[in-house]
């Protein structure tokens, strides 16, 4: 349902930055020196949002990706997303997509050197609700983990 | 002797090889039936909105939302596609749609065949919509893509940033402003809707303001 005018929320109120739609949360975690291990970025959509996959039914949206910087001492594989959840609007159920919602987990496979590590990178997405669209954002993501 | 042995081990032979494919007949159905049943499990579809429990309250309290109802819809010149210029003042006493989308914009893509279909069944009575999209970055052949799928054949506008601001600042997508023969936002709305409700909204705009030439488009 489209929002009439009037249940668009307070009109006066200052415009300020927009909230993330999705929450990282760093964790320290510990993997074995030398060996290929395996790190989980874990991520919540806010409640009543959702994301694309990423692997979106169709070119035109946008996915879900993690780009990470290199980092001193790993050498980190490709990133292993979960599958989407299949979704669609209700004015419209024939139009399919496929979506992460709530919490998901995109694994990072690595070998460390011993020692503290971290690496840096971005969640980019695009988020929306029931009925609208918000346009792409990118979260910042840092990996801590020590390697023994 | 030989000749019944032979025809009761035939017999057998049919009898399991006809029992084999009834087997694997049930086992398929059966497999299909439970593959669909999950599949069907995984499916989320979202029903509409209850009042008080929109898209709107959904979206983030800090979010900027379109307050242009009642207003002098702004006025703007801007290029299609194709290259030409087109000012929302050409369409000076007849009813437009303002319709601002994107690329990335699912639900935009889901109204805007309903919005061609209603094009052309309310084309009589001078109504047009101008397709604006946001944003422009995604390059011309991405847009010309979404506008192939979409059937659509109205004209789709390349914004130039300014013009969203004069909208209100839209920060999310999709967002429409039905605009009268006086140039005037009669109806304005921010998400998808139903069918039924943007036609209401299309009967609202052309019956607003009968009286053409007087508005700021």
């Amino acid at each position: 349902m489209a929002v009439p005018s009037w249940q668009m929320g307070n009109l006066d109120a200052p415009a300020a930055k927009p909230k993330s739609y999705v929450v990282y949360s760093a964790e320290q975690q510990v993997v074995t020196a030398g060996k290929r291990s395996v790190l989980e970025l874990h991520f919540r959509v806010v409640d009543g949002f959702h994301v694309n996959s990423h692997t979106p039914k169709s070119e035109l949206l946008i996915p879900t990706q993690i780009v990470l910087q290199p980092a001193s001492g790993v050498k980190a594989e490709a990133l292993e997303y979960p599958v989407g959840t299949s979704y669609s609007f209700s004015f419209d159920p024939s139009e399919k997509l496929d979506v992460y919602s709530g919490a998901f987990t995109v694994k990072v496979p690595v070998v460390a050197e011993a020692g503290t590590h971290t690496i840096e990178g971005s969640l980019r997405y695009q988020a929306c609700d029931h009925a609208a669209c918000y346009p792409p954002k990118s979260l910042p993501v840092e990996v801590l983990f020590t390697a023994k | 002797m030989l000749n019944v042995k032979r025809n009761v081990l035939v017999f057998g032979v049919m009898v399991l090889g006809i029992a084999l494919l009834l087997w694997a007949g049930w086992h398929n159905l059966r497999e299909r039936r439970k593959a669909m049943q999950e599949a069907e499990a995984s499916h989320v579809v979202l029903t509409p909105a209850k009042p008080g429990d929109t898209a709107g309250a959904a979206v983030p309290d800090d979010v900027g939302t379109p307050h242009m109802l009642g207003k002098v819809a702004p006025g703007f010149t801007l290029e299609t596609l194709d290259g030409k210029k087109v000012s929302l003042s050409d369409f000076k006493g007849r009813p437009v749609l303002v319709n601002f989308w994107a690329t990335w914009c699912a639900p935009c893509k889901i109204e805007m065949p309903w919005f061609e279909e209603f094009q052309k069944q309310y084309s009589a009575q001078g109504f047009e919509i101008l397709g604006m999209t946001d944003d422009v970055d995604a390059g011309k052949d991405a847009i010309a893509k979404v506008v192939k799928k979409t059937g659509v054949t109205y004209p789709i506008l390349l914004t130039d940033g300014k013009v969203q601001k004069a909208y209100g600042g839209l920060d999310y997508l999709p967002v429409s402003f039905y605009v009268d023969r006086n140039g005037v936002v009669v109806e304005e709305t921010a998400g998808l809707g139903s069918k039924d409700e943007i036609e209401a909204h299309i009967k609202k705009a052309i019956a607003s303001g009968a009286t053409p030439g007087t508005g700021g488009q």
